[in-house]
């Protein structure tokens, strides 16, 4: 397999306090990497550093062999990053289908989107995508009319509509029933091979149903990396859990 | 037909409503004159129509896009200048005699016309002068604020400060602007052999059509997918980015297309008028223009143009007294906080909302059910 | 070199009226990020007031100012309990809704004091002038500038040395977590949007000797106090103070140079540029993430 994203010495400070420091991470081509860590441990801020909503103070990010750091948001979108955020960021004054072909972003130059009309022929797959997730139902309802575990679906819609090579999850399944946990993770398994996929994720149930590496971050940087066992064995990971509930029992 | 029109899609459903909607108002305003043979008031009804115009262009950019835009006056008073700096080059030969220059600048003793000036003896250039000079204004100014990522009430800070730059500088330059006076006493537009007199069907039709063909056109931008695109900024400007969207470029665009109407509407209004002046690009009308659109609907082109025609109009008949005006002034002002309180989308969002009690409550409820067995049913329950 | 310092007076005293009309405002869109485009109004009302207590009441200058800072405040409160806390979720909607307010008022005013100029007589005392460092200034601009002082200090110690400025703080901070701990927010909100606009009325009576008085003064003001708050830093009175008096001297320098309306527009134009690139305001740190 080949390496798809490469992080080295990535650094980023706010105020003096480093939030990622000195970090490096290689994830490689269709591979599903799970980031778990304590809170603060660097993980949501690492992904913001990946799709460009942070800036890097120092370090490098490679993705498929070109630098991406602190590139704008929209040109690393458009080389193949796509993310879900922890809190659900849909468009709430535009129906389901709308926010579908919002996402189905072939083409996204501002010409050729004012000729193109706002119903694509690709629709017919953007309602698929709707059954998948759920809401087929609710096409034709605008965003803010869903509940918190609807809108949590869509985004997981919007995200497949994009069709990224490389996608960011944060903390995916947060609110979600255990079924629904179940779901994504499926989804998740049946995604990875064909898109490479890295997850932020507390729920270890989740991360062992899906997981294959598991990189743990504590304070700013990976601890340990390895599978789910090995992971659970490392006397440092235990520690940095240590006072909490203890990544056993999660 | 009827079958047709119910196994559309809620949305195309819609659209079509919508369409219809909008050819039947384009209708009404064109036979109108057949009904009402005064001139005077069809001077005046054009006027409206104009008004009506450039609101509809702000809501292009506030309404779709969510760029309130606090300057719409600027583009509409630079087209306006426009059209009468071509229509006050053409009285010079019987002003001041052939080669002289525009009666207020022999006033203010100018000697030679300004450059400046000198595109405007062609009718062509000024008409492109009215929509570019606005347009690349716009592009220059939205490439100034969106590429910062200048977001909400800063935009209408630099916008309104804009406007008023651009004013004090007219207002300034009296030797070749006309300074508080405008510009007046212009000739009649001539197009191709046609005299559009301001007091004459003529001119009403050219205000007409000029507003239909550009509801459509906005209406047409509003179903492109750049106008999906624009609303999901408006909605979320930092998640269309993450989809590759480049979104300074599309706020650009929004601003562009909506200064460019504006525009147009300024050149009308100077024909209907008879004269350009600085008022046509100041706060007040800018305002004026913000709360038109707000009480007709911002999200709505149609309604915020019957916003536009509705008020203004009501504040013109009422205007021939001024105990009259201030009154209805006093009123206005109350119906405008209620509709911001009450109505944030208007007048078009309350015949919406009425249109949807008495038609589709819970047609568009029907959920088709859950499309596999893992997913609860509370997510599928209605919200 | 006496010119440079006349100018330097001349920007102070344009300076002071500015951060008088701005204090309020920079108090209500500071705390509660409520664009008050009324805040003219409330101005213009207190002008009205003063020359209405003086015309027909024949009330002295510096006892109306009492009355004219109560009356405008509970005026602010009825505005805010009717029209404002309806629309804290919707920070752009409250430019329209108090835009719509101001020409209400306005119009008022307008229909019972009429639409002619008034003017409002400088008290006696304060009428002659003082010389300031060699300079003939007029002693009620000297009076002006002290006043604001005066007030701006108390503005201050309201805002961080009473059990109210700290409450209000909180509030600012996280609307909700404060009022987990017990302090009403609304009312806090409501107390504060009244003494903005008493500050207005106050800064009104305070313009009305030096201008003429009509119902749509306040439009002008209401404009150039904006731009005052936005330079000066959203949270920050330290950097309204700042910001009025730059842009008082600014504004004086450049009608020296050229004339009143390009030294206008040339400030507006700077404006804009700092506003593009400062957001957060000139004498504010970086916004905190």
């Amino acid at each position: 397999m080949s390496e798809h994203l490469r992080i080295e010495n990535l650094s980023v400070e706010f105020d003096g306090f480093k939030a990622v420091d000195n970090l490096n991470l290689s994830v490689d081509k269709g591979e599903l990497r799970c980031l778990i860590g304590p809170n603060g441990a660097g993980k949501t801020t690492t992904l913001d550093l990946i799709c460009g909503k942070t800036r890097s103070s120092k370090g490098s990010i490679q993705y498929r062999g070109r630098e991406i750091a602190n590139e704008p948001e929209y040109l690393i979108a458009r080389a193949g990053i796509g993310r879900k955020f922890q809190v659900p960021s849909v468009f709430r004054q535009l129906t389901v289908r709308e926010n579908l072909e919002v996402a189905y972003c072939r083409h996204v130059g501002v010409f050729a989107n004012v000729v193109r009309s706002g119903h694509s022929p690709e629709s017919d797959g953007l309602e698929k995508l709707a059954d998948f997730v759920g809401l087929s139902g609710y096409l034709d309802e605008p965003a803010e009319h869903l509940s918190h575990g609807q809108t949590q679906w869509l985004e997981i819609a919007l995200l497949l509509a994009q069709d990224s090579e490389l996608i960011l999850l944060d903390e995916p399944t947060a609110g979600m029933t255990h079924q629904e946990t179940r779901k994504t993770a499926e989804i998740c398994n049946r995604l990875k091979g064909k898109h490479t996929i890295i997850v932020v994720e507390h729920d270890m149930g989740f991360v062992r149903e899906i997981g294959e590496v598991i990189s743990v971050m504590h304070q700013g940087t990976v601890l340990a990396e390895g599978t789910v066992e090995e992971i659970s064995r490392d006397e440092r990971v235990k520690e940095v859990y240590l006072g909490s509930v203890g990544i056993d029992d999660a | 037909m009827f079958e047709i029109f119910r196994n559309m899609t809620a949305s195309r459903r819609q659209t079509l409503v919508q369409v219809l909607t909008y050819m039947l108002f384009c209708a009404a305003i064109l036979i109108f004159p057949l009904f009402l043979d005064n001139d005077f008031l069809l001077n005046r009804y054009a006027r409206y129509l104009v008004l009506g115009m450039v609101t509809m262009a702000l809501s292009l950019s506030w309404g779709y896009a969510g760029i309130l835009n606090l300057g719409q006056a600027l583009s509409f008073g630079l087209g306006s200048y426009a059209m009468a700096m071509a229509l006050k080059l053409r009285t010079v030969p019987v002003h001041t005699g052939a080669g002289g220059l525009p009666d207020f600048m022999v006033w203010n003793n100018v000697e030679k016309l300004p450059w400046f000036w000198e595109p405007f003896y062609s009718l062509g250039l000024a008409i492109l002068a009215g929509i570019f000079v606005p347009v690349i204004l716009a592009v220059v100014l939205g490439w100034f604020m969106f590429r910062g990522r200048i977001t909400g009430v800063f935009v209408a800070i630099i916008t309104l400060a804009n406007l008023v730059v651009v004013n004090l500088l007219i207002i300034d330059q009296q030797r070749f602007t006309g300074g508080f006076n405008g510009i007046t006493d212009l000739a009649q537009l001539e197009f191709f052999g046609f005299e559009f007199d301001a007091y004459s069907k003529s001119t009403y039709y050219l205000v007409a059509i000029s507003l239909s063909l550009c509801l459509f056109g906005a209406l047409a931008l509003t179903k492109s997918k750049a106008g999906l695109i624009l609303q999901a900024i408006r909605d979320h400007e930092e998640r269309v980015r993450f989809f590759g969207y480049d979104v300074a470029v599309y706020q650009i665009m929004a601003m562009s297309v909506s200064a460019a109407i504006a525009g147009i509407a300024g050149m009308l209004y100077t024909v209907v008028m008879e004269f350009a002046s600085p008022t046509f690009l100041s706060v007040p009308l800018s305002l004026s223009i913000v709360v038109w659109c707000a009480v007709g609907g911002r999200q709505s082109l149609l309604g915020a143009t019957i916003g536009a025609i509705v008020v203004a109009g009501m504040q013109g008949a009422l205007s021939e007294s001024e105990a009259f005006l201030d009154t209805w002034m006093l009123i206005m002002g109350a119906i405008f906080v209620l509709v911001v309180l009450f109505l944030p989308n208007g007048l078009a969002g309350l015949i919406d909302m009425l249109a949807r009690k008495a038609f589709g409550r819970g047609r568009h409820r029907k959920s088709d059910g859950p499309a596999s067995d893992i997913i609860p049913t509370e997510t599928a329950k209605s919200p | 070199m006496d010119f440079l310092l006349e100018n330097i007076i001349t920007g102070l005293s344009i300076g002071s009226i500015l951060l008088l009309i701005a204090l309020g405002l920079a108090i209500i869109y500071g705390t509660m990020g409520v664009i008050n485009m009324a805040h003219g109004e409330f101005v213009m009302l207190g002008a009205y007031a003063t020359w209405a207590m003086n015309a027909f009441l024949g009330v002295g200058f510096l006892a109306s100012l009492i009355v004219v800072f109560l009356g405008v405040a509970c005026l602010g409160y009825l505005v805010e309990r009717g029209v404002i806390r309806f629309l804290y979720r919707r920070p752009l909607d409250t430019i329209l809704a108090t835009w719509g307010v101001g020409v209400m008022l306005q119009q008022i005013v307008r229909l019972i004091a009429g639409g002619e100029l008034r003017y409002v007589e400088m008290p006696p005392a304060l009428s002659g002038t003082v010389s300031v460092l060699g300079i003939t200034v007029s002693g009620y601009r000297v009076f002006v500038f002290l006043f604001v002082l005066a007030l701006f200090a108390a503005t201050w110690y309201l805002m961080y040395r009473t059990a109210f400025g700290t409450k209000l703080r909180a509030v600012v901070q996280n609307r909700e977590i404060a009022s987990c701990f017990g302090i009403n927010s609304s009312r806090i909100y409501s107390l504060t949007f009244a003494y903005g606009a008493g500050l207005a009325g106050l800064a009104g009576a305070l313009v009305a000797p030096l201008k003429s008085v009509s119902p749509e003064m306040g439009t002008t003001y209401v404009v150039d106090a904006f731009f005052v708050v936005v330079l000066g830093g959203v949270q920050s009175i330290f950097g309204t103070v700042a910001s009025a008096f730059v842009l008082g001297e600014a504004t004086g320098m450049l009608a020296f140079l050229w004339n009143d309306t390009i030294a206008k527009a040339l400030v507006l134009l700077g404006i804009m540029i700092l506003i593009r690139f400062r957001p957060q305001g000139l004498f504010t740190s970086k916004a905190r993430r």
